[in-house]
């Protein structure tokens, strides 16, 4: 099947140009399919972990999301049991202007700034609120325990 | 040109928020065993017996298991609740894949949903309908 050539181009430039604690590879049999891992971000309780993500171009990618999830299990307040992420831009702020690498990002900067307010996890985001030293040593422990790298 | 190929995993998400929301069939349901399984291989499905039949009022608990190979392989399914269909093994409860024509014929597109469906479809075939059942709530 040929691949859009926007596909290709923002394979080739993730490649060539990676960002930072971000891997993306495609599989070989199935170049819409990247295995991913994200390194947790400094002063966040997921420091020194890296995460395995997986990473889907629908059909009618771009005009959709990308869809994505977490493999490591990780305690945080917007993704759940099995790996999926609450993210505005996964949903309905997704535009076409956005990238694999951008979201990545966003991704990324999620680790740094759980938020809450928006849960996916409720028992995590409601853990979060009332005892959040706690909620983060547990996100630690779970980051050394699941994310070794 | 194919259309791009969606891989197990995110299929199965599929699936489970599809079976989560009840967009399915309403005689048929389904659900992931355990909530933790990150891989989403171990399911429960339910059938409601078809009404002019035997099983009338019946509700069906199957085991479904997803392999890593799902879903260019079909899913196993085994009947918890005891049966008489033709195509279900009367020791064990399994579903015999060759007697299963959504199973023998899989394709990739299929879903859990489609084998529950048949299964429910097979119980009320005129040849089936009036099969002896045995004890309602009883399990292999």
């Amino acid at each position: 099947m040929a691949l859009p050539k926007r596909i290709i181009k923002e394979t080739e430039r993730l490649v060539a140009e990676p960002v930072p604690g971000i891997e993306a590879v495609p599989h070989e049999d199935n170049l819409r399919y990247f295995d991913v891992s994200i390194h947790g971000p400094a002063q966040s309780p997921y420091e020194g972990g890296v995460f395995k993500l997986e990473l889907f171009l629908p059909e009618d990618y771009p005009m959709t999301p990308p869809k994505i999830r977490f493999l490591t299990k990780i305690y945080h307040p917007n993704i759940d049991r099995l790996g999926r992420i609450c993210l505005d831009v996964l949903k309905a702020n997704w535009s076409p202007a956005l990238q694999i690498r951008t979201i990545l990002l966003s991704i990324q900067a999620l680790l740094g700034a759980p938020n809450p307010d928006d849960p996916l996890a409720n028992d995590v985001a409601q853990r979060w609120k009332e005892d959040e030293p706690g909620a983060i040593a547990t996100a630690r422990e779970w980051t050394q325990k699941h994310a070794a790298p | 040109m194919s259309k791009a190929k969606v891989p197990r995993n995110f299929r199965l998400l599929e699936e489970l928020e599809k079976g989560e929301k009840g967009l399915g069939a309403e005689s048929c349901s389904y659900g992931l065993d355990d909530g933790d399984d990150i891989m989403m291989s171990n399911w429960t499905g339910t059938i409601l017996g078809p009404p002019h039949s035997a099983h009338e009022n019946r509700i069906y608990s199957v085991r479904i298991h997803c392999s890593e190979q799902y879903p260019e392989q079909p899913p196993s399914v085994t009947f918890i609740s005891r049966v008489n269909l033709p195509c279900v093994d009367q020791t064990t409860g399994a579903v015999d894949a060759t007697k299963l024509p959504c199973l023998a014929q899989w394709r990739y597109e299929y879903t859990m949903e489609h084998v529950l469906v048949e299964l429910r479809r097979s119980m009320g075939i005129p040849q089936n309908k009036k099969l002896p059942q045995p004890p309602e709530g009883s399990t292999f």
